[in-house]
């Protein structure tokens, strides 16, 4: 399993704050992140992520992700560069206010994914779970259905792997180097995944309810996330960054 | 009917809403005692699932339908109390691995239904540390379980309803998707579980040999109905009415059946296991060692004549290959498959086997060595090509389903290597015809099997130089595995090559005539089925349980007759020891 997403095992402040409190760090940066206007301030606060992931050891993965974002980020680039015209004109519809309003949005993509991931990659997701439930007293059924969500993702792929292998031994040619035609081949795949979803959601649902699903209250968690002192200096540090973000 | 029963079925009958009509439950009344160990065996839908949903409560509390009769467990009726109520009752294990778990590590697995129960904090550590204790799998405690094999998965999830203490486990084919040695051990475990704390087990299961080692009794359901209950001796003393009904019997078990339909020996129990069959033939030929025929019995079992001159259709030359994201590898495969072969690769899970078949069929590319399918390189040819000549059978027919009706499913693989769409229809509506499949339904409308032999049909329709068979029986009734495997085999008689990776060593012993033993990602025995079966060495160095026949045959060679020696069919056996009791 290297999904990229998946929690990474460690003892540092990061691992070890509340996981509220590390939800409440990703909005402050993700807030600043949209009130920022300015390229040292955009780039400041990616930075700052960063030095954040390589602080829990998990750079490598932050910067694997990178390759997802950045292909999305250059395609809100070129769309901006078309919808915004104005100033000089560089090269053909390419206009100083369309980079510079396209170059902000693909930052600010960047700045609002990134965040999100990097708290994913440091708490464990029955924990994410548990604590909202307890803290900010979210309801139980629809953290469960959060974190089943995120927990199918890695099995729905291995799925499509699986059903993609069985597709191409017929003869579907997913190894075409065109990638139009495949993601024509890819259409017809939604059938059968979707069958063994429908099929998986259900036999979850069951096999919770007769687990007590339904017996659960905000009690009922083994472990409790109680706010430390480290936790409140950490909503004081989310304070500041939004602050900076409206001052600079 | 007795009053000590923990779960009572007082004539309860189901159908599914939208199937008025067909009963999955038919008027079944049953009481099962606490602490009996019971199996559930049954062709396909005999009702099997059915009968695990009403004993765990789904049924009425999940899935719809009309329900007559009343459930009793634990003296309550399970209409009248919630389906949360009957769970502190029962737990249930199901098939589908993946689709019981909530939660993506082991401890929070088990914490999830000692929490909602309202298990006190204080004692809840303590049960945590016995229920992964009593399944053996102390030390997986902190893994993730997407990392754990098929095996720890379901030893994870009996332990998640131990923890609960339940007093009945109901087990709804926890095997289904596990080698034999898996399978063992999540027997062995409930055997346990059994013998030590009492907990009443059903388990329902497709593996009879199994089955008639661990059950103090079975029932056998057919068409909802209750067709015998009894101990495995009673039952399987039934061997040809559950024959009938599409229901095996464990090999052993047909050859004291059959020694009793020939007249050998009068009437009695059927032997359950190898050494009580090697005790009763040797009982009766025991006394005439030296009687033994000089028949050639070479003709038996002799290779399916090959032309000589024939070369081979499929040849592995020195292939490795290792995955790069587990370290994972296969070293230094050789070997070759005839036109008209059918070759058996066995050995545990994680041997290597499904590494084989995806470098045979071209979804993995050799590292080393050469893979030539029909004359082809597959280093150089794409997979979507090879498929003109490999067909692959997967376990999982789901995975290849994408059509909405039966015939264009199985005309799909032809269209697709260029055949003209009407000849392509044509050749498919005439396979179809011949495995009596209905052309217009949508294949997800069918029944597990049903679905296998549409992927099965898709596969003949190509008429390949090379069939792969990957667990070409699993999930399958007695019944369905041989039409199944006989279609097979017809294919191997007009040209085919099969390669047939596979758990079920009874299947691989009765269709294929050569075995390659695989063991931590190297070929460690070859050779025709009796010689490979036979070689203890080789067995014990895969890890794989040679089938019963073979068992009994060696150890009849061994202590009684060397005519026993290499025999793998029941039929043989039973011929050899009546000639050698008339001989008399």
């Amino acid at each position: 399993m290297t999904n990229v997403i998946d929690y990474v095992p460690g003892n540092t402040l990061l691992h070890r704050l509340n996981p509220v409190a590390k939800l409440a760090l990703a909005a402050a940066l993700i807030v600043a992140t949209f009130l920022a206007d300015t390229y040292a301030l955009l780039f400041g606060l990616l930075a700052l992520t960063f030095a954040l992931g390589a602080y829990a050891g998990v750079v490598g993965r932050l910067v694997r992700l990178l390759k997802v974002l950045v292909p999305l980020g250059v395609v809100m680039l070129v769309l901006q560069l078309v919808f915004v015209q104005g100033g000089q004109v560089l090269w053909g519809f390419v206009t100083t206010e369309g980079l510079v309003s396209g170059s902000k949005v693909c930052l600010r993509l960047l700045g609002v994914a990134l965040p999100l991931l990097l708290v994913l990659m440091v708490t464990k997701l029955t924990d994410l779970a548990n604590a909202c439930v307890e803290v900010l007293h979210v309801p139980y059924r629809y953290a469960f259905t959060f974190t089943t969500a995120l927990r199918f993702v890695p099995v729905f792929s291995q799925e499509m792997n699986a059903i993609m292998e069985a597709q191409t031994a017929r003869g579907v040619e997913y190894d075409t180097k065109n990638p139009f035609r495949k993601m024509q081949l890819m259409l017809p795949l939604c059938v059968p995944l979707l069958v063994s979803s429908v099929g998986r959601t259900d036999a979850i649902a069951l096999a919770a309810e007769q687990r007590g699903f339904y017996l659960r209250t905000r009690e009922s968690s083994y472990r409790r996330y109680p706010f430390a002192a480290r936790d409140w200096a950490a909503l004081v540090c989310c304070v500041a960054l939004i602050a900076l973000g409206v001052v600079a | 009917m007795a009053p000590s029963s923990i779960i009572q079925l007082n004539d309860v009958s189901f159908a599914y809403a939208g199937e008025k009509d067909a009963l999955a439950l038919d008027h079944i009344s049953l009481g099962i005692a606490p602490g009996e160990f019971v199996g559930v065996l049954g062709p396909s839908g005999a009702g099997k699932s059915t009968l695990a949903a009403v004993l765990s409560g789904a049924i009425p509390h999940h899935f719809h339908g009309s329900f007559f009769g009343a459930a009793l467990v634990d003296g309550q009726d399970t209409c009248d109390v919630t389906l949360t109520d009957v769970s502190r009752v029962v737990g249930s294990v199901n098939q589908d691995i993946d689709a019981q778990m909530v939660a993506s590590v082991v401890e929070d697995e088990l914490l999830f239904g000692l929490e909602n129960f309202g298990v006190p904090h204080n004692e809840i550590e303590a049960r945590l540390a016995a229920a992964l204790d009593a399944v053996g799998i102390p030390e997986l405690r902190e893994r993730e379980i997407a990392t754990l094999s098929g095996g720890q998965k379901q030893k994870v999830a009996i332990a998640a309803m131990l923890a609960l203490r339940p007093r009945v486990l109901v087990l709804d084919e926890p095997t289904a998707a596990l080698d034999p040695a898996s399978t063992k051990m999540v027997f062995d475990t409930l055997r346990n579980l059994n013998a030590r704390e009492g907990i009443t087990v059903v388990v329902i299961e497709q593996k009879v040999a199994t089955l008639s080692e661990y059950c103090d009794r079975i029932l056998v359901l057919n068409k909802g109905r209750l067709a015998f209950d009894g101990t495995p001796r009673e039952v399987f003393s039934h061997g040809a009415k559950l024959r009938e009904l599409g229901v095996d019997s464990p090999r052993v078990a047909r050859v004291s059946n059959s020694l009793v339909q020939h007249g050998v020996i009068g009437p009695c129990e059927p032997c359950l296991t190898v050494s009580e069959t090697k005790r009763l033939v040797a009982g009766l030929v025991g006394t005439h060692p030296n009687a033994v025929a000089e028949k050639n019995r070479a003709t038996a079992g002799a290779p399916r004549p090959r032309a000589a001159q024939s070369s081979p259709m499929v040849s592995f030359r020195s292939v490795g290959f290792t995955y790069r994201s587990t370290g994972a590898a296969v070293r230094d495969l050789t070997f070759d498959v005839f036109p008209g072969e059918i070759v058996g690769v066995v050995g545990q899970n994680g041997a290597g086997k499904t590494t084989l078949t995806k470098l045979l069929n071209g979804l993995l590319r050799p590292e080393s060595g050469e893979v030539r399918v029909a004359g082809l390189d597959t280093r150089e040819t794409p997979t979507s090509r090879l498929a003109a000549h490999v067909s692959t059978l997967f376990q999982n027919p789901d995975r290849q389903i994408c059509k909405d009706t039966v015939l264009d499913e199985v005309a799909f693989g032809l269209e697709l290597t260029g055949v003209d769409p009407r000849e392509a229809r044509h050749r498919a509506g005439s396979v179809i015809e011949r495995f009596g499949l209905p052309a217009g339904e949508a294949p997800f409308s069918l029944s597990r099997g049903q679905r296998q032999m549409v992927a099965l049909a898709s596969v003949v329709v190509m008429e390949p130089e090379v069939i792969l068979l990957d667990e070409p029986t699993s999930g399958l009734d007695y019944r369905e595995c041989m039409t199944v495997m006989e279609t097979v085999r017809e294919m191997a008689a007009r040209g085919c090559a099969v390669v047939m990776v596979c758990h079920d060593m009874e299947v691989v012993s009765d269709f294929a005539e050569r075995v390659i033993v695989m063991a931590r990602g190297e070929i460690v025995g070859r050779g025709s089925t009796s010689e490979v079966f036979s070689d203890a060495e080789v067995m014990r160095r895969a890890n794989v349980e040679p089938p019963q026949i073979v068992a009994l045959s060696s150890a009849l060679a061994a202590d009684v007759s060397p005519a026993f020696a290499g025999i793998t069919q029941v039929s043989e056996i039973v011929d050899l020891v009546e000639e050698m009791v008339r001989r008399d």
